[in-house]
């Protein structure tokens, strides 16, 4: 058996691509369908994001791959990462784990990967081999988020003004924004600020007219400029994006704004160019002015946080993932071992009745005696083979040799109410 | 027993100190959840140890710290449970070790209560609601210190890793608020009760002495804070700052009680 990863994302192919390649939940059971329908592919998961299109496959050989490729959209062939084994798993799991993300640490992904997991099941393309990848997948992120500073920290401007909105202020609903001029980036933080839960978004600008049309994009209210004074004393983050170039809000008139709203804290964000809310407006107590640079930063320092936690996140998914093929490769000589020393226990129980008829007469005792016997010289000859088979796991030639030395496929035909023994020959697992 | 087990919660909070300590290096959520789990055992054996005491056990003054420890440790794990600041362990769990090191280099001390206070209930009275009303200002003023550390890294704009792993200023800003009004009210019980203790100890409801002078101060301080809060609205940094002093002088008043005087001893030393 054959684990494959055929897979095109934000590294591999641009946009215009990856759109084509994207399936929509509704067409994924179909696709599904499709991917399993093909000959030798055992079980299909497909992870489809607006950055990556993965297709997660166990499958009977490795040529199988070229199948699955040419099974999505030409443009994708010449762009489409083929990965095997141990890479397509390691691959899995640094997907889960967000270090494969275009944002390294972004919380979605993992859920994205259980849903995907949670489709193919209803599909009916999930067995057992990608279920458990899966879940030490899950492990592996969970791991990941809680035991470095990976997700920690917003990297882009309006989601660092968002959550240092929260930090200062808590939960942001029933919060108050005031947006002061229509700025991109402004928009932004404010639709940003107004997914949190945020009670009322106002929108101030100098042309009343423009102040409506933005209000209406941004499920905001439009209020006039000229109210500053008292907007001040209403808003708990303000953000500020006009194109005067004079401060708008300046020290003096904040000082009597936050004495008016007896020093309820205040976050002003100013992504205007010049300035537009005078710095000095910082030392107020209770009011917290972040500009453009300010927040820049931020986001700096958690670019560089996340990218610090990289390498120990790295050795946690590969921890987990040697723990995972270590029990995967276990479960694979299981078999084999299970026929042998049902066989070694048949042959020594039968001798020890054929001693125990001989020598008629023997007590209680003596006769378990003679059965422990039994089963020890079992148990001592079989220790070492054993011990070779679980670490050859299945991979090397020492679990056909056992089934040929010891005729152990004859021994499972011949016992039919065993349905195991159907699964006994030892698949190769090899990259 | 009673030894062994003040002993084994020692242990406790010292583990849990380390844990928390290690948190602030080490990013892993899981330091604050054990550092957590370290102070609830050494709490739940600290009161084991209260409860093996043999019924009319005469209290040394350094129980009273022991007591403080116990009933700040227990405090903080209810506010974490309630309100998620597991960063407040940081400080609390190093304070309730300092608040225990007294504890058992005074427990050794003779200053026990005068033989005509053992049977009062004000004393008992007392003594519980200046426990209490220290363990709230204990980790008001932890939590304060905390607002303050993390206000400052907002201020300067390079959040640190305090403000990183803290909740939001503004409910720092109402835990601590809420903590001190509630020390403010028992220690306004425990000046009363102290006054009547004194009183029929001494036959001098309010004997002039370095602590009583202290717990005065750090009262006149709290109310002062309420005032503010409440008529002009400060809050925040003001408010914290006003914690943070008020407990210092509170710290005063247990200097007071380590270094009392021979006569004070005579009186009792926690009244």
């Amino acid at each position: 058996m054959t684990t494959i990863c055929v897979g095109v994302s934000h590294k591999q192919a641009p946009i215009a691509v990856r759109e084509r390649l994207a399936v929509p939940a509704d067409k994924l059971p179909e696709k599904l369908q499709q991917l399993k329908s093909l000959p030798g592919v055992r079980e299909a998961m497909v992870i489809s994001t607006c950055n990556r299109l993965e297709i997660f496959a166990t499958t009977a050989s490795r040529e199988i791959a070229e199948d699955i490729v040419e099974s999505l959209d030409p443009a994708a062939g010449p762009l489409a990462a083929c990965r095997f084994d141990d890479d397509a798993l390691h691959h899995l799991f640094r997907v889960a784990a967000s270090l494969d993300s275009m944002v390294v640490g972004e919380a979605q992904i993992l859920g994205q990967v259980k849903e995907a997991a949670a489709a193919a099941q209803a599909a009916g393309t999930l067995g057992s081999e990608l279920q458990k990848a899966v879940a030490r997948a899950s492990t592996a992120a969970k791991r990941v988020r809680t035991e470095t500073e990976i997700a920690r920290g917003a990297v882009s401007i309006s989601s660092v003004a968002a959550e240092l909105a929260k930090k200062l202020l808590g939960e942001l609903a029933g919060r108050s924004v005031l947006l002061l001029g229509a700025g991109e980036m402004a928009q932004l933080a404010a639709r940003e600020l107004r997914s949190q839960g945020t009670r009322e978004l106002l929108v101030a600008n100098r042309n009343s007219q423009r102040a409506e049309e933005l209000a209406r994009e941004v499920d905001g209210v439009p209020v006039s400029l000229g109210e500053l004074p008292s907007l001040l004393e209403r808003a708990d983050v303000v953000i500020c994006s006009t194109g005067a170039d004079h401060h708008i809000v300046t020290r003096e008139l904040m000082a009597k704004a936050i004495k008016a709203r007896r020093y309820r804290p205040l976050f002003l964000v100013d992504i205007s160019l010049p300035r537009n809310v005078e710095p000095a407006v910082n030392e107020i107590d209770s009011v917290y002015l972040y500009d453009l640079d300010d927040l820049e930063r931020v986001a700096a320092q958690n670019r560089e946080l996340r990218a610090a936690q990289v390498s120990k996140a790295e050795e946690i998914v590969l921890d987990e993932l040697r723990t995972f093929l270590a029990k995967a490769n276990e479960r694979r000589s299981v078999p084999v071992l299970g026929l042998l020393r049902q066989q070694a226990e048949a042959i020594a129980r039968a001798e020890a009745e054929k001693t125990l008829t001989a020598l008629a007469g023997l007590d209680e005792r003596q006769q378990k005696s003679v059965r422990a016997m039994a089963s020890a010289i079992v148990n001592k000859l079989l220790h070492a083979p054993t011990a070779k088979l679980r670490a050859e796991a299945g991979q090397g030639p020492l679990a056909e040799a056992a089934m040929q030395l010891f005729a152990l496929a004859e021994a499972a035909s011949a016992e039919p109410e065993r349905p195991d023994t159907a699964q006994v020959i030892p698949m190769a697992v090899g990259r | 027993m009673e030894t062994l087990l003040v002993h084994l919660a020692l242990v406790a909070y010292a583990s849990g100190t380390a844990a928390f300590l290690t948190w602030l290096v080490q990013p892993d959520d899981r330091w604050p959840r054990i550092g957590r789990w370290l102070l609830l055992a050494g709490a739940v054996v600290h009161f084991a140890s209260f409860a093996a005491m043999q019924s009319g056990t005469v209290w040394k003054a350094g129980q009273l710290f022991s007591l403080l420890a116990a009933c700040t440790v227990t405090g903080y794990i209810w506010l974490d449970r309630k309100g998620g600041i597991p960063i407040a362990g940081v400080f609390v769990a190093p304070l309730t070790l300092a608040v225990m090191a007294p504890a058992h280099i005074v427990g050794s001390a003779q200053h026990e209560v005068a033989p005509r206070l053992w049977h009062s209930g004000a004393l008992v009275f007392h003594v519980a609601v200046a426990a209490l009303g220290t363990a709230a200002l204990a980790l008001a003023f932890g939590v304060s210190a905390l607002y303050l550390a993390s206000e400052k890294q907002a201020k300067s704009k390079r959040p640190g890793r305090i403000f990183a792993r803290l909740t939001s200023l503004d409910s720092i800003d109402r835990t601590a608020w809420r903590l001190a009004v509630w020390g403010f009210v028992f220690l306004s019980a425990t000046i009363a009760t102290g006054s009547v203790v004194s009183s029929s100890a001494t036959g001098s409801a309010f004997p002039f002495a370095p602590k009583q002078a202290f717990a005065v101060l750090a009262w006149a301080l709290f109310a002062a804070m309420i005032q503010a809060r409440l008529v002009a609205g400060w809050r925040g940094r003001r408010i914290a700052l006003l914690v943070v002093i008020g407990f210092v002088l509170l710290a005063g008043v247990y200097a007071g009680l380590l270094s009392a005087s021979p006569s004070l001893v005579a009186l009792g030393a926690w009244i």
